[in-house]
């Protein structure tokens, strides 16, 4: 009897912290914001390009959105807009501007119970000019917090 | 002739005690319970957020063997910053539990030992509304009401004692793990009724039961006998000086 005792108040403790621990509010660690990841080519060869300069924007109907501006840059990521089914960014390589139209469903995706849902989406085609962009194509069509290339951009 | 008689007697009391010792064979009652846990309806006491209502029964198949089954309702909801959440469904356990207390300690009356069971969980579950931000701005979308069916392994250890004659109470512990949530990598639940928390691949949980017990059969268990050597023997003989051990029957006073 005195072993069963034990067993049973172990048994209690154990179960008593494993709901205080259930009860506490843990933070979010986690990732949550999904991107479009874009790896630049260079056009013919097929080899990793690295543009001397690269801004990505958006206008909008209020204002501008700048998304990235490096010098050499081989691959940059941007987000989706989580609110429409397409986006629209202003790619410029070299000096050089090339505006690229996104269309993609979209998804709520729960990251965990501490950091709640956000948006994944499924490219489902694209339009863009050629002023510099040869060519424009999807490798990954999900775009979700995996960091796999999406896009490849040869130019 | 005294010497003679001192021997008589020894030879005696030893045949005497190898006769009440040397039974092999236990009768254990089997039982049938049915009871339902008590946590859940003190938890609702601390929070209105969980809701989890269950009920469960045992059949002894052997004195070491019980088929287990039960049933659970849950209903969760979660109000966050970012999202409002809401699951409920009910879930089914099947199993077997192995009580590791031998028969001849045990008899019928307590329960110490593992069991394993496999579960289902029937569900539904929405986001009424989620809150989402990134460099495009902030917004709102929600998630509609989807049934799904869930589905998990249970590795319960647990205790269980007699309260009073026909009544036990007992905890399990619980180890969960999820086979599938059923809804998909997108949408796994904050809390999947049954199992709890939908995004991990182990949940834990505890419980605290009560439930009557009714013998249906009696059965004969083989106790197999305490091997000794001879030296353990002898020391234990030196300590005792009536030389009360088990011998050959494994009967120890000590159990």
């Amino acid at each position: 009897m005195k072993r069963l005792s034990l067993i049973l108040s172990t048994a209690a403790v154990t179960a008593l912290a494993m709901i205080l621990h259930s009860c506490s509010v843990q933070p979010c660690y986690e990732d949550t914001d999904p991107a479009m990841n874009t790896l630049l080519l260079v056009s013919g060869t097929g080899e990793t390009a690295k543009a001397d300069s690269l801004r990505v924007y958006t206008y909008r109907e209020t204002d501008t959105l700048k998304f990235i501006s490096l010098r050499g840059a081989s691959t940059f990521s941007v987000p989706l807009d989580p609110a429409n089914d397409e986006s629209v960014f202003l790619i410029t390589l070299n000096g050089v501007t090339d505006t690229a139209a996104i269309r993609y469903n979209r998804r709520p995706h729960l990251v965990s119970p501490e950091c709640g849902y956000t948006i994944v989406s499924e490219i489902t085609g694209l339009k863009t000019t050629h002023n510099i962009i040869d060519t424009l194509i999807i490798e990954n069509k999900s775009v979700n917090l995996d960091g796999q290339t999406n896009l490849h951009l040869f130019y | 002739m005294a010497k003679r008689t001192c021997i008589f007697f020894i030879s005696l009391f030893m045949v005497a005690e190898t006769v009440a010792f040397s039974q092999d064979t236990v009768t254990v009652p089997l039982h049938v319970r049915a009871g339902f846990d008590l946590s859940g309806p003190v938890m609702k006491l601390v929070s209105n957020d969980l809701i989890s209502y269950g009920i469960l029964g045992s059949a002894d198949i052997n004195s070491s063997i019980a088929a287990t089954a039960g049933i659970r309702y849950s209903s969760f909801k979660s109000s966050e910053v970012l999202y409002d959440f809401r699951s409920r469904g009910l879930s089914f356990t099947a199993g077997v539990d192995y009580n590791f207390i031998k028969a001849n300690v045990s008899q019928g009356k307590y329960y110490a030992g593992i069991g394993l069971r496999y579960g289902l969980s029937f569900y539904s579950e929405e986001a009424p509304m989620l809150r989402y931000t990134n460099v495009w701005g902030a917004g709102e979308t929600s998630v509609p009401l989807e049934q799904h069916t869930g589905h998990f392994l249970e590795i319960t250890p647990g205790v269980r004692t007699q309260l009073l004659p026909g009544v036990t109470v007992g905890w399990n512990l619980y180890m969960r793990l999820l086979i599938s949530a059923g809804a998909g990598k997108d949408l796994k639940p904050v809390w999947m009724p049954g199992y709890g928390p939908g995004t991990s691949g182990m949940s834990t949980a505890a419980e605290y039961y009560i439930s009557i017990s009714i013998p249906y059969r009696k059965v004969k268990v083989y106790i197999k006998p305490k091997v000794r050597d001879s030296e353990e023997e002898e020391t234990e003989g030196e300590n005792t000086g009536t030389g009360n051990t088990t011998g050959t029957s494994g009967f120890s006073n000590r159990l």
